[in-house]
C-alpha cells in the first residue's frame, strides 16, 4: 500500500529527518528548500490540500473529490497573514521537541510551514515513553534543547505549574488563533491551566465503544444501530457474554487493564458514566465513592467476556488485538474507529462500528476526554513566538483533517473539521465522536498527574487480577493520590490550580440534550 | 649481565638504564599498571555509589532537593511493593537458576561423551545468542500476544480455553522463567561440559572396570569434582537472574498488580515513572548492600575454589 | 578419547531423546520467530495463530526506509568497538599485574575488579543518568561506549588474567636476562601468547555490550544514540503499535553475526563465560 502522491510520508519523513538533529551519518543535506522562504503563499497553500495530502487509496476508497474536509474561514493557516509573519521572523530557527509516535504526522506539515514563514525548523524526537522524565530533565537542568514541545496532555500540569510553559495568550491574539473552533473540553484541558492558554491541543483523543458489525449482527439478529445496539453497560456486560462464544479465538470485549495509567483510563472511562468526578472543590480525590464502584464493578463484570490478555494490555496490545480480531467489541480510543481500515495493519477492514457510549442507569452520558497531547513553548525557549507559530501551523484545521483522513492517529478537535460532512464520509466514528464530545468528561490537569494516574492503575489492576477487591482498590488509590497531591502543594493552603478554573471543562455536557 | 640474546633486538641496550631503576619503581610497578583501570571502576561504582546514598537522604523534586533524613528509607521499609519486588526477584530467580542448572546438568551428563558434542553446541549456543530483549518479545508474542503456546495446547487436547496468562501471577512468572531458562541454560551447559571433559578420564575407567554403572560413576565421582565450577557458574548466572530487568519490561511490566516486579525494575518505576529519585536511590542503596554482603559471603568463596 | 567412551557408552537412545528434545526446544522458537519476520503485519496476530503464512518482505523494507535501522546498527557497532578498545587498553595492564606480579592487597584488588562485575545495572543507573546529563553526554555514543566498557571491565580483565597466568614463567624470566623491560614484555611476548584470550575476552565483551538493555534506555533518546537493543522497544507504542516482523528481522539481524564470531571461538567459550575459572 504504498502512496504514490507526491508527498507521500516516506519522502516527508526523510526530509522532515534532514532537519533533524544529527542526521543518520551526518550526511543527509538539507534540502534546499529550507531557508528558501521564497515562495508563492498562495499556492503553497494551495497544496495543502486533500489530492496532495490524503492517502491515494483511501481518496480512491472514499470516492474524495478533493474538496476540503475543513472550512476554509477556519483554517487558520489560510486566514494569517504570512507576509507579516515573514517580515518578522524569517530566518530564525525553531527546535521541536516531539513524541516518536507523532513524528511522522509532523514532519509531514513542516515542509510547507518553513515555506511560508521563513522559519527553519529543527525536529527532536523523543521516544514518548521516556518523553516525560526527558522532558523535565531538560526543563530542570535549565536550558531545555528545544523550543516547542508536545507532549501527553495530563502532564500538562506538572509543566505548567512550576513554570515551565510560556504563556501564549498574546500570541494566540496578536494572530488570531481560532480557540472557539476547539471544543471546549480540548481547549479547557489541554489548553488552558489555571485561566491562562499555555497550550495548542494536538492530537485530541476520545474512548469510545466499537464493535464488530458481523459478530454483532448475529447476535442481535439485525444490523447494528449507533444508538441502540448497546444503549447500557448492563447491555454491553450481557452481549459480550454472548459474543464471547461466537468464533474460536474471539472473545466479547476487549479492555486495556494493565498496570499503570491504561487501568486508569478505562476505569475513568466507565465510571464517568456513572457520574464520577475524581475530586471535589477542595481537591478532595472521591473517586472511591459510589460513581466510582459502579465502574468498578462493571469492569469486574465485564472481565469475565475480556480477552485473556486484558490484565496486560496497554494500547499496543489492545489495539493489535482489535485489528487482529481477536475481540468483538473494543473499549479504546477513536483511533479503533478508524485505524482498523488500514489493510495493510487491519484484519477486520470494513466490519466495524463505533457506537455512542452506553449509558448507566443513574447516570449521565459523558464520553470520556483521555489522553490526547497538546503542544506547548518552553518557557525558555529562544524563540517563542516562531514555535507558537509552527504549533499552530501543525495543528491547523486542514491538516488535522487530512490527518484524520489518513488514520494515522493524530486527531482532529474542531467543530468545523468534525462537523463538516465530507470528512464524516471518511472517518466512520466522526458523528459520533462530535457529538459526543460536547458531553464529554475530562480529568483536571494537575502536578502530578503523571504519577497519581500511574497509582491509581496499579490498584485497579490488583483488584482485577483479583489480588484485591474494587473497593480496597479505590481506597488505596485514593490515599495515594492524596499523597501525591500534598507533595505537590496541595492542601496546604494554596493549591496549584484553582478548582473553580478547572471545573468547567471537567465536565461539559451538564444540562445539554442528547445528540439522539 | 650485558649478554644479548639473539632473539631479542635492541633490548640490550636498555638493559643497563632497566637494573639501574630503584627497587621502588619496581614495588610501584604493578600498581601502575592496575591505577587506570581501578580508577575508571571506581569511577563507576564508588561515585555512583556515593551519590545514591547522598540523594537517598533528599526528597528530590524536579531542581529542589529537600533533606529528609531517613524517610525514605522509612518509606521503603513500610513499602509493600519493595518488599513484594524482593520477593519476586527471589521467586523468579531462584526457581529459574535451580531449573537451568538440572537441566544444564542433565544434558552436558548426556553430551560430553557424544562424538557430536560440537554439533549440539552450537545448538544448544543459539539461543544465548540473540538479544535478550528479542528473547523477551518472542516469548511476549508465543505466549500472550499470538498465543501460540495455548493454541498448541489446545490442538493437542490438553487445555480447552485460551489461557489467560497476564492475569495469572503463577503463570506470568512461569513465562518470565521459560524465556529466562531457554536463554541462559546453554550459559551452564557449555560451562559444565567443559568441566567435565577436563577431567581425568583414569579415575572413571577404573570405576567403570570395578563394574560401576555410568550415572553411579557421575554422581559419586564426576558430580563431586564439578563442584567449584559449578559454583561460580551459578554465582555468576545468580547474579545476573537478580539484575531482571528486560524481560520484567518487555513482557509483563511488572505483571499482575505487582507480581512480577523485580527489584530493577521497581528501582527503574520509582526513578523513572514516578520521577522520585531519592525513593529509587534508596532502594538502590539497599540492593547495593544486598550485593556487598552477598559477594563477600559468596562469591569470594565460590572464585576461591574455583581458582586454580 | 569421546569415540573410546562412546564404544562403552549408555544407552544412546535415551541420550539421544533428551538432547534431541532440548534441540527441538531450542530452535523451534527460533525458527518460529524467523517466518514472523518474513509474513504480512495482518498474519501475526489473528483469532487464531496462522501457522503457514504468506511470504512477505515487508518488513524488511520498512525497517531499513521508516526506521533509522543503519543509524542503530551505526551506534551499535561504533559503542561496541570503542567500548572494547577502551577495555583492553585498561584490563590488559591490569591483568598483566593481576598475573604476573606478588604485592600486597594483589588478592582483594582482584576481588574488587570482580566484584563490579556484581552490580547490578539499576543500583548506579540513576547517579549514571545524572552524571551523563550533567556532562552533557545524553543521548550520545561516548556515553555508551563509556558505560559499556565500564560494566565491561571486570569482565575483560580477568578473562585475559586467566590466560596470562597460563603463560609459563620460563618464557618471560629468558626475555628479563636478556635484559627486556617489562613493557616490553609485556608488549612483545604476553600479548602475543595470549591473543586467543584477548579475542574471547573482546568478543564476550561485544556480546555484553549488544544486549545491554537499562543503561541503554535511559541513556539514548534519539536516534543519535539509540541502539539495536533499545531500539526494538521502539517498535511498540507508535501509533502504528507493535510490529513484530520488524522486531524478528532485527533480531535476526543481530544474532547472525554474533552467532558466527562465537562459533569461531567456541574453544574458548567456557573459560571466556567463566572469567576464566574453569578451563575449556
Amino acid at each position: 500500500m504504498k502512496s504514490r502522491s507526491t508527498l507521500s510520508r516516506r519522502t516527508l519523513l526523510k526530509s522532515g529527518a534532514a532537519l533533524g538533529v544529527g542526521g543518520a551519518f551526518g550526511g543527509l543535506a538539507i534540502p534546499a528548500l529550507a531557508g528558501s522562504h521564497v515562495g508563492d503563499v498562495a499556492s503553497i497553500l494551495a497544496d495543502i490540500s486533500v489530492p496532495k495530502y490524503v492517502r491515494e487509496d483511501y481518496r480512491t476508497l472514499y470516492n474524495m473529490s478533493g474538496e476540503p474536509l475543513w472550512d476554509p474561514n477556519k483554517d487558520w493557516i489560510r486566514t494569517v497573514d504570512w507576509e507579516k509573519v515573514r517580515t518578522e521572523l524569517s530566518g530564525t530557527t525553531v527546535r521541536f521537541a516531539i513524541g516518536a509516535a507523532d513524528q511522522e504526522s509532523a514532519a509531514e506539515g513542516l515542509v510547507p510551514f518553513e515555506k511560508l514563514s521563513g522559519i527553519t525548523v529543527e525536529l527532536v524526537p523523543i521516544p514518548d515513553d521516556s518523553f516525560y522524565d526527558k522532558a523535565i530533565a531538560e526543563f530542570i537542568s535549565g536550558n531545555a534543547s528545544f523550543d516547542a514541545l508536545q507532549f501527553f496532555s495530563p502532564w500538562l500540569g506538572d509543566f505548567a505549574a512550576p513554570g515551565f510553559l510560556a504563556n501564549l495568550d498574546e500570541y494566540a491574539s496578536k494572530w488570531n488563533l481560532p480557540l472557539d473552533d476547539f471544543y471546549e473540553t480540548y481547549a479547557s484541558n489541554y489548553g488552558y491551566f489555571n485561566g491562562a492558554l499555555y497550550g495548542i491541543p494536538f492530537d485530541c483523543d476520545i474512548q469510545m465503544v466499537h464493535v464488530r458489525n458481523s459478530y454483532m449482527e448475529q447476535v442481535l439478529g439485525g444490523p447494528v444501530d449507533r444508538v441502540n445496539s448497546i444503549p447500557t453497560y448492563d447491555e454491553l456486560i450481557r452481549v459480550s457474554g454472548e459474543l464471547n462464544k461466537i468464533a474460536p479465538g474471539v472473545s466479547g470485549v476487549g479492555m486495556m487493564l494493565s498496570r499503570g495509567f491504561w487501568s486508569t483510563y478505562t476505569w475513568e472511562h466507565i465510571a464517568a458514566q456513572a457520574g464520577m468526578m475524581l475530586f471535589d472543590e477542595n481537591w478532595e480525590p472521591v473517586f472511591n465513592g459510589d460513581a466510582g464502584m459502579k465502574g468498578m464493578d462493571i469492569i469486574m463484570s465485564l472481565v469475565a467476556n475480556a480477552n485473556e490478555g486484558h490484565a496486560g494490555a496497554g494500547w499496543p496490545e489492545n489495539r493489535a488485538a482489535w485489528l487482529g480480531g481477536q475481540v468483538a467489541t473494543n473499549i479504546s480510543w477513536q483511533d479503533s474507529g478508524t485505524q482498523a481500515m488500514r489493510p495493510d495493519q487491519s484484519q477486520i477492514v470494513g466490519d466495524f462500528t463505533t457506537i455512542y457510549e452506553p449509558r448507566i442507569e443513574g447516570g449521565r452520558f459523558a464520553p470520556p476526554n483521555i489522553a490526547g497531547s497538546t503542544s506547548c513553548v518552553a518557557a525558555s525557549a529562544q524563540n517563542p513566538e516562531g514555535a507558537f507559530l509552527m504549533l499552530a501551523f501543525l495543528t491547523t484545521a486542514s491538516i488535522m483533517a487530512m490527518n484524520e483522513a489518513n488514520a494515522n492517529g493524530v486527531a482532529p478537535g474542531y467543530r468545523s473539521v468534525l462537523n463538516n460532512p465530507r470528512l464524516q464520509e471518511v472517518s466512520q466514528p466522526a458523528k459520533v465522536w462530535a457529538d459526543s464530545l460536547e458531553h464529554a468528561w475530562c480529568a483536571p490537569r494537575l502536578p502530578g498527574m503523571f504519577e497519581m494516574e500511574q497509582a491509581i492503575g496499579n490498584e485497579i489492576n490488583r483488584a482485577v487480577v483479583g489480588q484485591i477487591t474494587g473497593k480496597e482498590a479505590l481506597d488505596n488509590a485514593a490515599s495515594a493520590v492524596k499523597k501525591i497531591m500534598d507533595r505537590n502543594g496541595f492542601y496546604g493552603g494554596k493549591p496549584p490550580v484553582e478548582y473553580a478554573a478547572a471545573a468547567p471543562g471537567l465536565y461539559v455536557g451538564g444540562g445539554k440534550a442528547l445528540p439522539f | 649481565m650485558t649478554e644479548l640474546s639473539p632473539n631479542l633486538s635492541g633490548a640490550a641496550k636498555a638493559a643497563p638504564a632497566i637494573r639501574r631503576r630503584s627497587k621502588r619503581m619496581r614495588a610501584a610497578f604493578p600498581y601502575l599498571l592496575l591505577t587506570p583501570a581501578v580508577l575508571y571502576l571506581l569511577m563507576i561504582t564508588l561515585y555512583p555509589g556515593v551519590y545514591a546514598i547522598y540523594q537517598s537522604f533528599f526528597l528530590v523534586r524536579f531542581n529542589s532537593w529537600t533533606y529528609i533524613g531517613f524517610q525514605n528509607y522509612i518509606d521503603l521499609w513500610n513499602d509493600r511493593e519493595f518488599w513484594a519486588a524482593l520477593w519476586n526477584t527471589l521467586v523468579i530467580g531462584s526457581v529459574a537458576l535451580t531449573l537451568q542448572c538440572l537441566l544444564a546438568l542433565t544434558l552436558a551428563y548426556h553430551a560430553y561423551r557424544d562424538p557430536w558434542i560440537k554439533g549440539w553446541r552450537i545448538i544448544f549456543l543459539v539461543p544465548m545468542l540473540f538479544m535478550p530483549s528479542a528473547v523477551a518479545f518472542m516469548f511476549k508474542l508465543a505466549f500472550m500476544d499470538a498465543r501460540v503456546v495455548a493454541d498448541l495446547l489446545m490442538r493437542v487436547g490438553v487445555i480447552e480455553n485460551n489461557i489467560g496468562w497476564a492475569s495469572s501471577t503463577f503463570l506470568s512468572r512461569m513465562i518470565l522463567i521459560v524465556a529466562d531458562v531457554w536463554q541462559w541454560t546453554p550459559f551452564l551447559f557449555i560451562i559444565f561440559v567443559a568441566a567435565l571433559q577436563s577431567q581425568d578420564e583414569e579415575v572413571e575407567e577404573a570405576a567403570r572396570l570395578d563394574g560401576a554403572s555410568w550415572f553411579k560413576i557421575f554422581w559419586n565421582i564426576s558430580l563431586p569434582l564439578m563442584r567449584p565450577v559449578i559454583a561460580v557458574a551459578l554465582v555468576l548466572r545468580g547474579i545476573d537472574i537478580t539484575t531482571m530487568f528486560a524481560n520484567v519490561f518487555i513482557i509483563t511490566k511488572g505483571g499482575p498488580g505487582g507480581a512480577t516486579e523485580t527489584i530493577s525494575y521497581f528501582i527503574y518505576r520509582t526513578g523513572f515513572k514516578t520521577f522520585n529519585f531519592g525513593y529509587a536511590s534508596a532502594a538502590s542503596v539497599v540492593m547495593l548492600i544486598l550485593t556487598v554482603i552477598i559477594a563477600q559471603l559468596v562469591v569470594k568463596r565460590a572464585f576461591h575454589s574455583g581458582r586454580e | 578419547m569421546a569415540s573410546q567412551r562412546r564404544k562403552r557408552g549408555e544407552s544412546r537412545v535415551i541420550r539421544y531423546i533428551i538432547l534431541g528434545s532440548w534441540a527441538v526446544f531450542c530452535i523451534a522458537p527460533v525458527l518460529w520467530f524467523l517466518s514472523i519476520g518474513f509474513r504480512p503485519r495482518t498474519e501475526i496476530i489473528t483469532p487464531q495463530p496462522i501457522y503457514w503464512p504468506t511470504f512477505s518482505l515487508d518488513a524488511w523494507h520498512m525497517i531499513w526506509s521508516d526506521w533509522p535501522m543503519a543509524s542503530y546498527l551505526r551506534n551499535s557497532v561504533l559503542a561496541i568497538i570503542g567500548s572494547v578498545i577502551i577495555d583492553l587498553v585498561l584490563a590488559i595492564p591490569a591483568a598483566y599485574a593481576l598475573s604476573r606480579y606478588r604485592f600486597r592487597g594483589r588478592e582483594d584488588i582482584g576481588f574488587y575488579i570482580l566484584s563490579t562485575r556484581m552490580m547490578a545495572p539499576a543500583i548506579v543507573a540513576i547517579p549514571i543518568f545524572f552524571l551523563f546529563r550533567n556532562m552533557g553526554l545524553l543521548d550520545t555514543i561516548w556515553a555508551l561506549m563509556l558505560i559499556y566498557a565500564a560494566v565491561n571491565l571486570s569482565i575483560v580483565t580477568w578473562i585475559i588474567r586467566s590466560y596470562m597466568m597460563d603463560i609459563p614463567k620460563e618464557l618471560e624470566d629468558a626475555a628479563r636476562t636478556d635484559g627486556a623491560s617489562d613493557l616490553r614484555i609485556l608488549w612483545e611476548i604476553i600479548i602475543p601468547a595470549v591473543l586467543p584470550g584477548i579475542i574471547t575476552a573482546a568478543v564476550i565483551a561485544a556480546i555484553f555490550a549488544i544486549n545491554e538493555f537499562l543503561f541503554t534506555l535511559l541513556i539514548a533518546s534519539t536516534k543519535n544514540a539509540y541502539t539495536m537493543s533499545v531500539a526494538l522497544a521502539n517498535f511498540t507504542g507508535g501509533s502504528d503499535g507493535l510490529i513484530y516482523n520488524a522486531i524478528a528481522l532485527v533480531a535476526f539481524l543481530a544474532f547472525v553475526p554474533v552467532f558466527i564470531v562465537v562459533v569461531a571461538i567456541q574453544k574458548h567459550l567456557s573459560r571466556g563465560l567463566t572469567m576464566g575459572a574453569v578451563k575449556g
